[in-house]
């Protein structure tokens, strides 16, 4: 029995307008996720990682192709329907955390799971942000908190809502080594417990290769799919 | 080598000043695409222009305005004496090359067969009036047209009642003294003749040549002598200051300001609103300027402390944003400046008529004053802010949060006090109005700042139990609470400002519509005979006009003040000899007329009908320098009567109701002759009743002051256009604030509806929770902007423009309804945009 196919790409092109014209920085990418598996895309900087991922999200639009997140044809429905898709189901960690600045740790955390409409948000949160180890700064605002813990609240508020699936794009980007390991292995050890379909890009080979598959990106196309 | 260190250092120093300078101006080239950047230029410009087209509309408006308060004296200058004009005032009014021209007032019997009148007659010279036109017809019923000149030697010109009274017409024959003249027209306005309204007598008018003909003018007769001045503004003051170092006894000099007490309310209040928008739209203008400059600085902060991590020192930073505020300023400035200026001429094509005759070109001070005023209300409300990026540390590189701006600094708002106090002083020169709208400012700010910090506490406090779209708007506020004071105060003074002069407008124009209703009398009929009183009241009913309020009046002549007999020569001022010289109307009343106000003493009471007593108008106590308690004795016919003032009397003269300077209990003069005086209300259309009624009590004298009454109205009208105009522009810059205010948080608000679009946050829950940022931020804002706008507008409407101030809770809701649609839709509009883009930009930005 072939696992349900969760996130699917089909030919994607994405092109941007640029001073210098028009750049392409996706062309012809297909490729599928299906639920429960772990997947690396790699590939060097400026290859279209982030890209890939956004599109995948449905935080952007392709040139040409589709998307298909969930059953839904991303490129058919509106701005807020995408964001419906989204909601409760899917998961984000990004590089640069993207906590909201007027919301605490808890708030940050609470938040999906409350545009979800899910009651139990607090209890769900407080749960969350313990089990990443932040039991102690739950009030505290995202200014206060170190990078590293900052990360740590964005993977609680990605699991937050338990979500099919988890888009994190360099995670530990912006993370020292050690810290950055730790976070890693916070991120595939919650995502064993839960049982989520995870996207991950990473420049980092090491990384890639404790996920299932591989991706590989190179300016703009996939250049292999490793198993 | 005797260079001087100076010399070195020059050189060194200029060098450096200019690298920073030409750094400054690349670094502004390179953001020039930058949307914010052109939003800061657009806030000035607006701001600018905002100022320059009200200030230089104002100017042009007020120029006019006091041109035609010349018209009403017909004359720049009116100098008044009881003996003709002096050999070295007319020499001296020469050698200052102004026009003059000289009248004699006096009163005398003009005779036609068998009939005669008393009539004020007029003599005037070449040049007759210097300001406005006489206007004249053929005959009684003929139109009428601008008269071309003076009555040519042994001709008159005569008013239409006095051609009825001699029961005569154009083309006969009068006496006046020893001297024959022919009636050549008939006078249907005379510029000057508004203040003589209570003349008792008909106008006869002749030149100033045939007077010694008539040999009317002897020594010692009661004549009044006016000498006509027109010029420039700059000679007129020569003159009159040359006038009056040679404090001449009984010499009166009389200029537009005190021409007409008529037309005085319309155009003070008229100018002292125009005042107070300049000051409002100046303080509007500074605002959206400081929150714009903050915007700017708190956009920049990355760039200084980068330029200060790879060596920039304070010096550079500060000259590299001095520059670019002064290059903004200067773009602004001059885009605003033009914006302004023809905008203006636009209210001139707007509103043709204006002012009777040309509006005078604009001066070129306004955009000068304009272009100055927008460069230091920049400096003023901008440098502060700015300058505090000197402080930023290169640290912040690595720390972000560390040289954040405050979100208030004092600074600002000192120097902003400052720099309005010292355009106030500059432009406005109305210190008291100044002073409350600077008082109502800082105090709304204080308010602002104080109440919003404590209301975003108390409300984050709730936040835990409020649903994620409320949590969401209100979590922002309270977690930018310093922000958000700073938009809440910016938005509140502009809510303040706004409504203030919505309120002030309203005022004034209330009173205006209640001091001049549909039914204001426009015909005085004087000389009423006891006697007649009941056939009068008769008369009325038969043309179904209200039965006459008939007002007694006795003549009588001041002889002694205090028991110290008076004489016209005791008195320095014109007015004060008049008063002696000339018979008083001593009036009787029960109680105080609605448009006088007491302003010493107490009215009679009942028990006090019949003692001697009087109350005194405050103008004519001044003039005589009376005060509570004085005796002043009075001959009446050959009676003499004592008696005591007992209080002191505002009156509003621009009512058009019969007013007395002197007021006595009702029965204290019973027994004396009276005639009476009564005014009333009769449509143009149907003025043959009133000489219907003339021909059936030949003693009665009509005054119709229909003319004046129309040129009164048709002043208010105009006034109140302009107004509507300049508040309009005032408004436009109160949308500015709004803009600049809201613009702060745009960058953070970006962001933040790109995570929540990322997390799944549907467009109902996002623009639910920027409605409740928005709702809370207009409440605070307008619930105290608008209680400040009537806190200040009951300061202005009763001690400054003396209307009378009615505090009504609707106005404050009003306020409160519009600050919130306002702000919420502002916010709105600038944020809808990103309910409809995908996230992924947004994300990419931070
Ligand atoms: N909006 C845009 N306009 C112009 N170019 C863009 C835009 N978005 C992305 N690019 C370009 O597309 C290319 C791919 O960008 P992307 O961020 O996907 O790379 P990446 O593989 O994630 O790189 P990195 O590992 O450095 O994060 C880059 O060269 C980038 O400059
Ligand atoms: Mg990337």
């Amino acid at each position: 029995m072939t696992p349900e196919i969760i996130v699917q790409a089909e030919a994607l092109t994405k092109q941007v307008s640029s001073p210098e014209g028009v750049l392409t920085i996706l062309s012809d990418v297909s490729m599928s996720v299906r639920k429960g598996e772990t997947v690396a895309v790699v590939g060097v900087s400026g290859s279209g990682k982030s890209t890939l991922l956004g599109l995948l999200a449905g935080l952007d639009l392709p040139t040409t192709g589709r998307v298909i997140l969930n059953g839904t044809d991303l490129s058919r429905v509106d701005e807020d329907q995408r964001a419906r898709v989204r909601a409760g189901r899917v998961g984000f960690v990004f590089q640069n955390f993207q906590l909201l600045p007027s919301f605490t740790a808890m708030e940050n955390v609470m938040l999906p799971l409350e545009l979800a409409g899910r009651g139990v948000a607090e209890q769900e949160a407080r749960l969350g942000l313990t089990r990443v180890g932040l039991e102690d700064r739950m009030a505290h605002y995202p200014s206060q908190l170190s990078g590293g813990e900052q990360q740590r609240v964005a993977i609680a508020r990605a699991f937050a809502c338990r979500p099919q699936i988890l888009f994190a794009d360099e995670p530990t980007g912006n993370l020292d080594e050690n810290t950055g390991g730790r976070i890693i292995q916070l991120l595939f050890d919650l995502n064993r417990e839960r049982g989520t379909t995870l996207v991950l890009v990473t420049h980092d080979r090491e990384i890639g290769t404790r996920c299932e598959r591989r991706l590989e990106l190179s300016a703009g196309r996939l250049v292999g799919a490793l198993h | 080598m005797r260079t001087s260190s100076g010399v070195v250092r020059g050189p060194f120093g200029w060098g450096i000043a200019l690298k920073s300078i030409s750094l400054a101006w690349r670094l502004l080239m390179r953001q020039r695409r930058a949307g914010d950047l052109k939003v800061v230029i657009a806030a000035l410009a607006v701001a600018i222009a905002a100022l320059v087209s009200v200030m230089s509309f104002a100017d042009r408006l007020q120029r006019a305005l006091k041109f035609q308060g010349s018209e009403l004296l017909a004359a720049d200058l009116v100098v008044r004496s009881p003996y003709p004009a002096k050999a070295e005032w007319t020499a001296e009014i020469s050698r200052l090359g102004l026009q003059s021209a000289p009248t004699v007032s006096f009163r005398s019997v003009v005779l036609r067969d068998e009939h005669s009148h008393l009539a004020e007659v007029k003599a005037v010279g070449e040049g007759y009036p210097l300001r406005g036109r006489v206007r004249v017809a053929a005959d009684i019923s003929g139109v009428d047209a601008p008269a071309g000149g003076i009555p040519t030697a042994g001709t008159v010109w005569v008013d239409g009642q006095l051609l009825a009274l001699l029961n005569t017409t154009v083309g006969g024959q009068v006496t006046l003294g020893a001297r024959r003249f022919t009636i050549d027209k008939v006078i249907t306005l005379e510029p000057d003749r508004g203040g003589e309204v209570f003349a008792i007598a008909p106008r006869l008018m002749l030149n100033i040549a045939d007077l010694p003909s008539t040999q009317l003018i002897q020594p010692g007769s009661l004549a009044s002598y006016r000498l006509l001045i027109a010029g420039d503004v700059v000679l007129i003051d020569a003159f009159r200051s040359w006038m009056r170092k040679r404090r001449e006894a009984g010499v009166g000099l009389h200029d537009a300001s005190n021409a007409q007490p008529r037309f005085r309310t319309a155009l003070d209040k008229g100018e002292q609103f125009l005042g107070l928008a300049t000051l409002i739209s100046v303080l509007l203008a500074g605002v959206a300027i400081a929150r714009a400059a903050r915007n700017y600085a708190q956009r920049h902060l990355d760039t200084v402390a980068l330029m200060r991590c790879v060596g920039a020192t304070q010096g550079t930073i500060v000259t590299v944003f001095v520059t670019q505020l002064l290059v903004l300023g200067t773009v602004g400035g001059a885009i605003g400046s033009v914006i302004g200026y023809v905008a203006q001429q636009a209210f001139v094509y707007l509103l043709p008529g204006l002012v009777a005759g040309e509006l005078p070109w604009p001066s070129l001070t306004p955009a000068g004053v304009g272009m100055a005023a927008g460069v230091i209300t920049l400096i003023g409300f901008a440098a502060p802010i700015i300058l505090r990026l000197r402080g930023v540390p290169p640290l912040r590189v690595l720390r972000r949060e560390l040289g954040t701006l405050p979100n208030h600094i004092a600074a600002v708002y000192i120097t902003a006090m400052l720099t309005l106090a010292a355009l106030v002083l500059w432009v406005g020169r109305d210190l008291v109005l100044a002073g409350y709208v600077l008082g109502g400012s800082a105090a709304t700010i204080l308010l602002l700042w104080a109440l919003s910090l404590l209301t975003l506490r108390a409300v984050s406090g709730l936040r835990r139990r409020m649903n994620v779209s409320w949590r969401f708007g209100v979590a922002a506020l309270a977690r930018r609470a310093g922000s958000a004071t700073g938009q809440i105060v910016a938005i509140g003074v502009g809510v303040m400002a706004i409504l203030l002069l919505t309120l002030v407008r309203g005022d004034i124009l209330q009173a205006w519509r209640s001091s001049l209703p549909a039914d204001t009398p426009n015909h005085f009929l004087i000389n009423i005979q006891a006697r007649q009183l009941e056939d009068i009241t008769v008369f009325f009913r038969k043309y179904g006009w209200p039965d006459p309020q008939l007002r007694p009046i006795v003549r009588a002549r001041l002889i002694a003040v205090n028991d110290t007999p008076v004489e016209a020569q005791d008195f320095k001022d014109a007015f004060a000899q008049r008063v002696v010289q000339r018979a008083a109307n001593l009036s009787w009343a029960e109680s105080l007329q609605s448009d006088n106000k007491l302003v010493a003493g107490n009215w009679w009471r009942d028990q006090e009908r019949a003692l001697p007593l009087v109350s005194v108008e405050k103008q004519y106590a001044e003039a005589l320098r009376l005060s509570l308690g004085d005796t002043l004795r009075y001959r009446i016919a050959d009676q003499e009567i004592t008696v005591t003032v007992s209080n002191l009397r505002s009156v509003a003269w621009d009512s058009f109701r019969p007013n007395f300077f002197l007021l006595v209990p009702p029965e204290l003069l019973r027994e004396y002759p009276a005639s009476y005086i009564t005014s009333l209300h009769v449509p143009r259309s149907q003025t043959h009743q009133i000489n219907e009624l003339i021909k059936q009590f030949p003693n009665i004298t009509d005054i119709d002051v229909d003319a004046l009454l129309r040129q009164v109205r048709g002043l208010v009208d105009r006034v109140n256009l302009v107004l509507e105009y300049v508040f309009l522009f005032t408004v436009l810059a109160g949308i500015v604030v709004l803009y600049a205010a809201m613009q702060t948080t745009r960058a953070e608000r970006r962001q933040e509806v790109a995570i929540l679009r990322t997390l799944g946050a549907t467009q109902s829950q996002l623009s639910l929770g920027m409605i409740s940022e928005f709702v809370v931020m207009g409440l605070l804002a307008g619930g105290v902007g608008a209680l400040a706008a009537m806190m200040v507008g009951y300061g202005v409407s009763e001690y400054l423009l003396g209307v009378p101030y009615r505090f009504q809770v609707g106005t404050w809701l009003g306020g409160v309804a519009a600050a919130v649609i306002l702000v919420t839709m502002a916010g709105l509009l600038g944020t809808y945009r990103l309910w409809h883009t995908s996230p992924w930009h947004s994300l990419r930005e931070t």
